[in-house]
């Protein structure tokens, strides 16, 4: 780790800064108070924390758009409220003859972290759980639950990319943006299956 | 009874409501996969109902923090527990394929394998 | 008794009938992965149950608590499904 630092001092606290920010503002909260006292010593101590573990250095390249992020957030939202009741209708009524499907859905981000979001909230929300990922593909297969039809399948398929959109949108960078416009393209057809 | 009282007494029983009938989903789907839908999703509505309630009745914002502490854990980690329970599930065939409408994963993996594609099992 | 104490009352009872179901499901099976789900569905109960006294007392002091176990009630099932997955691999 110390050769590290002397190689590229600058670029390995750029790296970590994310991390300990995000682990100094859980410090913050859980003593209560903004004292300059609290934020120092959280600062220290997730520093220390973070060399300690030797957590890999991930290079976080993500944009934030902040009214991007407010409609992604009220979608999410809403989806994890009306899947929510879908399920809890699917519990009160005939809960033994529910079905479920696992569809395919080709992912067009290339970005790691994209895909990482975009996996965990579609485990959250519209009715499905991301069961496998295969990332050399970006393929990820999605588990949803009150699926009868075909043409359920297909639905559930728009929303998992819907979610997807709508974050590539909130957080990715431009390059990003350009790339997935790109692939969209490529891979829209297929949705017609 | 002010009006974060009234708003607490609102948001607590509906919260819990939506973690009973998880809950009752939990006991009777037949299946694992919808099990754990049950489990996770109405759940994660209910204990943020509830949580949002609870701050209702604090003192002022800021002993409020942990709170959203809670919540965010638990947007965390119900997706990493899903995915991983998920793909445990799926790997030791408890997938339950006459529950399922459409198996994609299994067409692929059978296709990774290189044997003869066969028709998806639909219906 | 208010409206609140209703209230109050209302979800206790919701939430009790809930950790019943989730007990009899724990115990019932008829797989390790039920009974993981079941763990992490009664540490959120835990923590509503939690977020109740919070409610009702107007006292921040418990609010730790609810931190610790919502962080446990997540890290116990993810490694014990985690230890499951290992099993799984090791029989196939």
């Amino acid at each position: 780790m110390t050769s590290m630092i002397v190689r590229a001092p600058l670029h390995w606290l750029a790296a970590q800064l994310p991390t300990v920010l995000w682990l100094t503002t859980m410090w913050v909260l859980l003593w209560g108070d903004l004292a300059i006292g609290t934020i120092i010593a959280g600062a220290v101590v997730a520093s220390l924390c973070y060399a300690a573990a030797r957590l890999p250095v991930i290079p976080v390249r993500l944009r934030f758009r902040p009214l991007r992020v407010l409609r992604l957030a009220s979608a999410i939202g809403l989806d994890l409220l009306t899947s929510s009741v879908r399920v809890a209708f699917h519990v009160l009524w005939r809960p033994r003859q529910v079905r479920g499907a696992i569809v395919e859905v080709p992912m067009r981000t290339d970005s790691d972290f994209l895909l990482a979001m975009t996996s965990s909230a579609l485990s959250l929300v519209t009715g499905s759980v991301v069961i496998e990922l295969n990332r050399s593909e970006g393929v990820v297969y999605v588990h949803g639950l009150p699926i009868e039809s075909e043409r359920a399948v297909a639905r559930l398929r728009r929303q998992a990319r819907t979610t997807e959109e709508l974050f590539a949108h909130a957080f990715g960078t431009s390059e990003d943006i350009a790339k997935f416009e790109h692939e969209a393209e490529g891979t829209d057809r297929k949705e017609e299956r | 009874m002010t009006a974060a009282d009234w708003v607490t007494a609102v948001l607590m029983p509906v919260g819990a409501l939506f973690s009973l009938i998880g809950i009752i989903g939990l006991v009777r789907f037949p299946t694992l996969l919808s099990r754990l839908h049950a489990a996770t999703k109405p759940d994660t509505v209910g204990v943020i109902l509830i949580l949002a309630g609870a701050a209702f009745q604090l003192p002022d914002i800021r002993s409020a923090a942990p709170l959203a502490l809670v919540a965010l854990f638990q947007f965390v980690s119900v997706p990493t527990l899903g995915q991983t329970l998920g793909r445990v599930a799926y790997s030791r065939g408890m997938a339950a394929p006459e529950h399922l409408v459409v198996d994609e994963l299994a067409d692929a993996l059978k296709d990774a394998e290189g044997a003869e594609p066969e028709q998806p099992e639909t219906g | 008794m208010t409206i609140l104490d209703y209230a109050y009352t209302a979800t206790f009872v919701m939430l009790t009938l809930g950790v019943a179901f989730t007990l009899f499901r724990l115990v019932r099976g008829p797989s390790v992965l039920d009974r993981i789900i079941c763990l992490n569905v009664i540490s959120v109960l835990l923590v509503s149950f939690v977020a109740i006294e919070v409610a009702l007392r107007g006292d921040v002091t418990y609010l730790g608590l609810m931190v610790t176990i919502a962080l446990l009630g997540f890290v116990g099932p993810l490694i014990a499904s985690r230890f499951a997955e290992r099993r799984a691999h090791d029989r196939g």
